[in-house]
């Protein structure tokens, strides 16, 4: 690394000039806080990483960060994460998207990103409710609850990304809160700097079609994990999903699998190595009769 | 008198090995120096369907594979029966037929003249006698093909060898067994098909690929090292013949878990600076159709293989139709450029393949290139030496550019394309969307910027234009007849317009290589060159016809012959479309005297 290189990073390095289109009050601008500390924290080189998101709200957010950056398709940014990752390992790839965005339209796409457990960290920023198109139930909404879409309230059960994740295979899985930074930066850390694929479910709250009063709400049902939280046992996390009444911020989950990036890359190594890559000619010697 | 070309048609179920038998005669042939083609057809059954293969061998070179069937092997009739309407057998054909098949030849649906030879054979009990098992008829079928009607015998058994040779030395020895087998029992008919031996100067090998092949060794050559992909007939051998050949080239690839998502890797793989494609078909396409938006509105170079097959929905998933063509074409929400190139034949695969990815990283869009199962699945014999093809990269700001600070991702420039960066370069970071979005990538929803955006991505298009625009005509300079076609009729049309010209006709035919964007001036000239204009094409709805009425004055009395797919398009039935034509001008000519 040259002089100029060495000089440290700070979380405003990060930073476009672009102003963010969200609504004042909402949850995405303490996850993007809390991003920008993070990238900072570990030193993240902006030209290595791309950050890839769907279409929402909170898919504006590659837009704020000077890192290579995709607001992409609804429900898609995984697919595209997964191209990036396969195509270039050693760059860092973060997807971050709502959970509109990747837990109804993007399901597919989210269970087989945990099951394939790629080097990708995906930050979820969870509101319970569509806010983009303004108001309409979520996945993620509670049953009953009245939304531009269920005028008679919401007549269909939830999921919950974390225990949806955790089943499918991610390797870490943990939940925060975008109004408590003590918690959310190590949390967000923590996931960037995981090998294989890390889902950091951030409650964040929608102040316009969920309430105003949203992060009192969340706030007053946040609970930390406790102490002896074991995080690599697939039971214990499972436990703290699908809660009612309160919200459990920590990491869930921890464990190391083998990843398809590494996969990935061993397989070259097998198959390649260190030889010169077969000529095109030579490709075509295969196609003449084998006797 | 012997002949110089054959067709060779065999049938059977699945299992009986009439696919293997098709590949080891092509194998020889295509060792022996000779022009080989060979297409399959199976039923929709995943084990025990019916199947059939065809093979034609000749001492000149081919483009199609062959109208009528001249050697017909048939080890069961209710599976010939299933290929009814697909084939047309000589009238002095050879029908070789499993003696203990008890169905009438009544009932066959097979009107031959006079010259036909029906010679019932004891394929099933020889296997027995001499290999000791069922399994080895197919064999048992070479060992006569080869004695009776030329097909190179010593290489035949080349090809057995190397085929058994990793199995039981029993097995292998059975097989050969039954060759012999085979080559005794073919010496007792020898005297009666002699019109149908193969006689050739053996000459250099070939080498044999499907088309398939030919677009996957393309892909590798142009210097794609990511393919996304998920399975579907009739493109997976793409995906197969990749799986093998990325990791040894220092790519990846990837099977997604549906076609939405291999359009999103793709475009991600090229987002970071690694040549990228997929391969799929109509029903794939459909999916991947939102992203394909995508690349038209972020500018990301993305190589689409669309093998066509009977559609529309599930369709005729295992045969060939031309029917995607407006999908390709047209097939998107708002205005969205992109490249389709559509090859002829096997070899025009691997051309096609690299001139779609020279186009897409020249030109920062998607580029479809319209396979079908016609010539993606048949084998074709080629020469090494028509197989080069340049290669072109895509255009960088220099790392002095970049260091001087505000880079414009979509910089407008004369020709429309932006110099573009990737992941790892330094200051090239921007941050793009399919918003649209002002040229550092900024959204917005200004109309004027959106007006100003569309034009720069359509003025791409010129460059494409200009610089592509492969064309091929065969025939008179002026003609009575002129054909239009694209994509895998080709090879019937040269074939029949070379017929004609042979006896004393003038015909002709044009057969763009670029689709889109339309290659016009090279239209109205050849249309110039002819009398008459006939389109010939497997769509139901004559979607080309259609697309060359968006762009072409045509004559008001041109004519069309279009018909759905399902059945290849043989030399005959353009041949027929030629005679009507002239017959109709000659009336019309009568009436103006």
């Amino acid at each position: 690394m040259s002089a100029v290189e060495m000089i440290q990073l700070k979380p405003g390095d990060y930073k476009t000039d672009a102003k963010p289109v969200w609504c004042p009050g909402c949850g995405d601008y303490g996850v993007l806080n809390a991003l920008y500390r993070s990238l900072a924290k570990l030193q993240i080189e902006p030209w290595n990483t791309v950050i890839m998101s769907g279409i929402g709200c909170s898919s504006r957010l590659p837009g704020y960060v000077n890192t290579y950056g995709f607001n992409s398709v609804h429900g898609r940014a995984l697919t595209l994460a997964t191209g990036i990752k396969s195509a270039r390992p050693e760059l860092t790839v973060i997807t971050v998207g709502g959970d509109g965005d990747g837990m109804a339209i993007g399901g597919n796409h989210f269970i087989h990103s945990c099951r394939r457990n790629m080097d990708i960290t995906y930050i979820l920023m969870h509101n319970e409710i569509y806010g983009l198109t303004k108001g309409q139930v979520a996945p993620t909404t509670p049953t009953g609850d009245k939304t531009k879409s269920t005028f008679y309230g919401n007549p269909e059960a939830t999921l919950d990304p974390c225990e949806l994740a955790i089943s499918t295979g991610a390797t870490w899985v943990g939940r925060g809160f975008a109004g408590d930074m003590k918690v959310l930066v190590p949390l967000m850390t923590e996931a960037i700097s995981h090998h294989g694929f890390s889902f950091l479910n951030v409650m964040s709250p929608c102040v316009t079609f969920r309430g105003d009063d949203q992060f009192k709400v969340m706030k007053e049902k946040l609970r930390n994990l406790p102490e002896d939280h074991d995080a690599t046992s697939r039971r214990a996390a499972i436990y703290y999903t699908r809660e009612e009444g309160v919200i459990t911020q920590g990491v869930l989950y921890n464990t190391q699998q083998p990843s398809l990036t590494d996969r990935i890359l061993e397989l070259r190594e097998q198959t390649l190595g260190d030889n010169t890559p077969p000529t095109t000619e030579e490709i075509f010697e295969t196609f003449y009769p084998p006797f | 008198m012997p002949t110089g070309d054959l067709v060779l048609a065999m049938f059977g179920s699945g299992g009986d090995g009439v696919v293997t038998m098709g590949e080891m005669m092509a194998q020889a042939g295509a060792k022996d120096g000779l022009d080989v083609m060979t297409v399959e057809a199976y039923g929709p059954q995943i084990r025990g369907g019916e199947s059939s293969c065809t093979v034609r061998l000749s001492n000149q070179p081919i483009y199609t594979q062959g109208d009528e069937v001249e050697v017909v092997v048939v080890f069961n009739w209710q599976d010939f029966l299933r290929f009814q309407g697909e084939l047309v057998v000589a009238q002095d054909a050879v029908i070789l037929y499993e003696e203990s098949d008890t169905t009438p030849i009544k009932d066959v649906g097979l009107s031959l003249g006079e010259k036909a030879r029906w010679i019932p054979v004891p394929f099933i009990a020889l296997a027995k006698e001499a290999a000791g098992t069922t399994l080895a008829k197919n064999i048992v079928t070479l060992g006569i093909l080869s004695e009776a009607f030329g097909v190179p015998q010593a290489l035949i058994e080349k090809a057995i060898i190397y085929k058994f040779s990793k199995k039981k030395a029993a097995v292998l020895e059975a097989n050969l067994k039954g060759y012999k087998a085979g080559i005794e029992w073919g010496t007792g008919i020898k005297d009666r098909v002699t019109d149908y031996y193969l006689e050739y100067e053996p000459g250099e090998a070939r080498l044999l690929m499907s088309g398939n092949d030919a677009s996957a060794v393309g892909a590798l050559h142009a210097g794609c090292r990511f393919f996304a992909g998920y399975p579907i007939t009739p493109s997976s051998e793409v995906l197969h013949f990749l799986s093998e050949w990325m990791p040894k080239v220092g790519g990846s690839i990837i099977q997604t878990e549906d076609e939405l998502a291999a359009m999103g890797a793709i475009i991600g793989g090229s987002f970071a600076g690694v040549k990228s494609m997929t391969a799929t078909s109509g029903p794939g396409l459909a999916l991947m159709t939102e992203m394909l938006g995508l690349a038209s509105m972020a500018e990301i170079p993305v190589v689409i293989i669309d093998v066509q097959r009977g559609g529309p929905s599930t369709g005729l998933p295992t045969k060939s139709e031309q029917s995607d063509l407006w999908q390709a074409l047209w097939g998107s929400h708002g205005d969205a450029p992109r490249v389709v190139l559509a090859p002829a034949d096997v070899e025009d695969c691997f051309h096609a393949t690299v001139a779609a990815f020279n186009i897409a990283e020249e030109s920062q869009m998607p580029v479809i290139v319209l396979s079908d199962q016609f010539i993606a699945q048949r084998r074709e014999t080629m020469s090494p030496w028509s197989l080069k093809h340049e290669v072109v990269d895509r255009i960088r700001p220099t790392d002095e550019e970049l260091a001087e600070g505000d880079y414009k991702r979509y910089a407008d420039t004369p020709t429309g394309i932006s110099p573009m960066t990737w992941p790892g370069i330094k200051n090239g970071q921007y941050q793009t969307n399919g918003l649209e979005h002002t040229e550092d990538g900024r959204p917005t929803s200004m109309y004027l910027v959106h007006e100003k955006m569309n034009e720069k991505r359509y003025r791409k298009l010129r460059d494409v234009r200009s610089k592509y625009s492969y064309v091929r005509k065969y025939g008179s300079e002026k003609a009575d007849v002129g054909i239009l076609c694209w994509g895998s009729s080709k090879g019937p049309v040269k074939e029949a317009v070379m017929r004609a010209e042979a006896n004393g006709q003038k015909v002709s035919a044009f057969v763009p290589q670029v689709l889109y964007p339309f290659p016009r001036r090279e239209f109205e000239e050849y249309l110039k060159t002819v009398k008459n204009v006939v389109v010939v094409e497997i769509s139901y709805s004559a979607q080309f016809y259609k697309y060359l009425k968006t762009f072409l004055d045509l004559p008001s009395d041109t004519f069309v012959f279009k018909r759905s797919g399902g059945k290849n398009l043989t030399v005959a039935e353009v041949e027929q479309k030629i005679e009507r034509v002239l017959e109709l001008s000659a009336c019309r000519r009568e009436v103006l005297v």
